[in-house]
């Protein structure tokens, strides 16, 4: 029992930090059309440029995090600009941008090893003090990740439902061309939402590293992985299905790591993604790709 | 019609337009006006091009050659969001409506060029004019049925009080009923209040009833175009569009 509610509790961690993720990733696939395989690099990179304003700027851990998400707001909004869209103006294969994406990952994360090398890194940050819940241990930091999860979460849900922006990002994942002609400019909700993506990127990536305490600029490369089979758990471009699908995937994966072996945890992702895909492609919600 | 909800027409002019995909035009050479308080038709088989016409006139699909103009301004290859917001209203034949949105938020997205203070108003005015749709505000729009879901696609556009009105095959998959009322009814309605309506419909009769000028396109270009009343004493068209000495009566 002991072992079950630890693992629930690194659970709701895993699952916090990945629903921020996955999040941002249903974004960019729903309203752009793009399945940004270059998600974990922008991340990891993201987590690297906090870390700088952090260690070597001495800034507090949280006031650099601003930087981070800065940084994945501006790197997405780049790399649809100068990367996903002349390639989407051609006209070509779904899957061309996913290998074009595949490609950016790449050379983002192996450029980023690149430059600081193989080496491990963490925050100058405390933990905080533990508290004990209902047999499940957490530590002020984790409670912080949980309580940024809740508060971007209620954000999103305020700008999908409440906001002319969110409605029209909506408008635009379900049928650009009408958008258009209801005189809503997609290319401009379109760049928004590569930025409002890319900063929930920059912060997943910053509370990824947090939670990890330590990281390498590989450390991202397995996670789109576990946002795939978020994604797809909770339907592809379903924004409240990837937070469903989320916290399934982050208790699932740490319950698994608990009671099995810790280095199954993608492969126990990677079995829910190919029975989501194999069952119900659309996922839990979705019936078409919509937010 | 007691709810003003267009503004009064301007004159939809297109001059020799080509038009269609990948540099191939689909449509060519099309000479079409349609002037306020007028419901011109566009009528035609299968495959004639009507729907690319409409598409090419609101920026849907690029114009190869010749001109399109609303109220004196050229709009030719202008984006679509530039061309509703000169006052077109486009309802297109499929896809009319965003079906993970509710009703209420179709409406918010049809008044997305009003001040932000004019958007409740306005949708209470077009819900004055389709009440029907008073009852399902919150409904998503995937769930309403074929004639409530083009009652919201036209309220969608009424939402911005078009001067023009382009509508493409509105009563397509309604009940014969339900598409009689939209036609004679609405559609009549708008053009009788001032404003300009071109409409691509495949019922010919049905749309000879509600016009004051029909084009008829075959294979893209325009092969016959008139009042309806010649058109009707005209055997060829009688004899393609009209199955014959039915439609006489």
């Amino acid at each position: 029992m002991s072992v079950f509610l630890s693992s629930l509790g690194f659970g709701l961690i895993s699952a916090a930090v990945l629903a921020i993720a996955t999040v941002g990733f249903t974004l960019q696939f729903a309203v752009t059309n793009v399945l940004n395989l270059a998600y974990g690099s922008v991340m990891i990179n993201s987590a690297f440029v906090t870390y700088y304003l952090n260690v070597h700027a001495h800034l507090n851990a949280w006031v650099a995090m601003v930087g981070g998400i800065a940084t994945g707001a501006v790197a997405s909004y780049l790399l649809n600009r100068f990367v996903f869209t002349p390639f989407q103006r051609r006209n070509l294969l779904p899957i061309t941008i996913v290998i074009v994406a595949l490609g950016v990952d790449l050379c983002g994360t192996f450029g980023l090893q690149a430059i600081v090398g193989g080496s491990y890194f963490s925050y100058r940050q405390s933990l905080g003090r533990e508290l004990h819940f209902w047999g499940m241990y957490f530590s002020t930091l984790q409670l912080t990740i949980i309580g940024i999860c809740l508060v971007v979460m209620g954000l999103i849900h305020w700008l999908l439902k409440h906001t002319r922006l969110g409605k029209a990002m909506r408008a635009t994942s379900a049928n650009p061309s009408l958008a258009r002609n209801s005189g809503v400019r997609t290319g401009h909700v379109i760049s928004m939402t590569w930025l409002i993506s890319g900063a929930l990127c920059g912060l997943a990536g910053t509370v990824f590293a947090m939670n990890t305490g330590v990281f390498e600029a590989t450390s991202a490369q397995l996670y789109i992985v576990l946002m795939l089979a978020a994604m797809f758990l909770g339907g592809p471009g379903e924004a409240y299905g990837a937070m469903l699908g989320a916290l399934t995937i982050g208790v699932a994966t740490e319950l698994s790591a608990g009671f099995f072996n810790p280095q199954y945890k993608e492969v126990i992702a990677f079995v829910v993604l190919l029975a989501m895909l194999t069952f119900r492609p659309y996922g839990l919600f979705g019936s078409e790709k919509t937010i | 019609m007691s709810v003003e909800l267009s503004t009064p027409g301007q004159v939809l002019r297109a001059t020799g337009v080509s038009a269609g995909y990948d540099g191939r035009a689909i449509v060519q050479e099309i000479d079409v006006e349609a002037t306020p308080g007028k419901v011109v038709s566009v009528v035609g088989p299968n495959g004639s091009g009507k729907s690319t016409l409409l598409k090419a006139l609101v920026g849907v699909v690029p114009v190869l050659g010749g001109t399109v103009s609303v109220g004196g301004t050229e709009i030719t290859n202008l984006p679509p969001e530039r061309i509703a917001k000169l006052g077109v209203g486009y309802v297109p034949q499929i896809d009319d409506v965003f079906p993970p949105l509710s009703v209420k938020e179709n409406l918010e997205i049809g008044g997305y060029l009003l001040a932000r203070h004019d958007v409740a108003p306005r949708i209470e005015a077009v819900l004055e004019f389709f009440p029907r749709l008073k009852t399902m505000m919150t409904r998503k729009a995937g769930k309403l049925s074929g004639g409530e879901r083009k009652m919201l696609a036209m309220g969608r556009v009424l939402m911005l009080s078009p001067s023009v009105l382009v509508l493409d095959e509105p009563t397509a998959n309604l009940a014969p009923l339900v598409a009689t009322q939209l036609l004679e009814e609405y559609i009549r309605g708008f053009a009788d209040h001032g404003s300009t309506v071109l409409l691509v419909e495949q019922r010919a009769k049905a749309a000879l009833r509600i016009s004051d000028w029909t084009c008829v396109l075959s294979g893209g270009r325009v092969v016959l175009s008139g009042a309806p009343r010649d058109l009707e004493n005209n055997p060829v068209f009688v004899e393609s569009f009209l199955g014959g000495g039915a439609a006489r009566h």
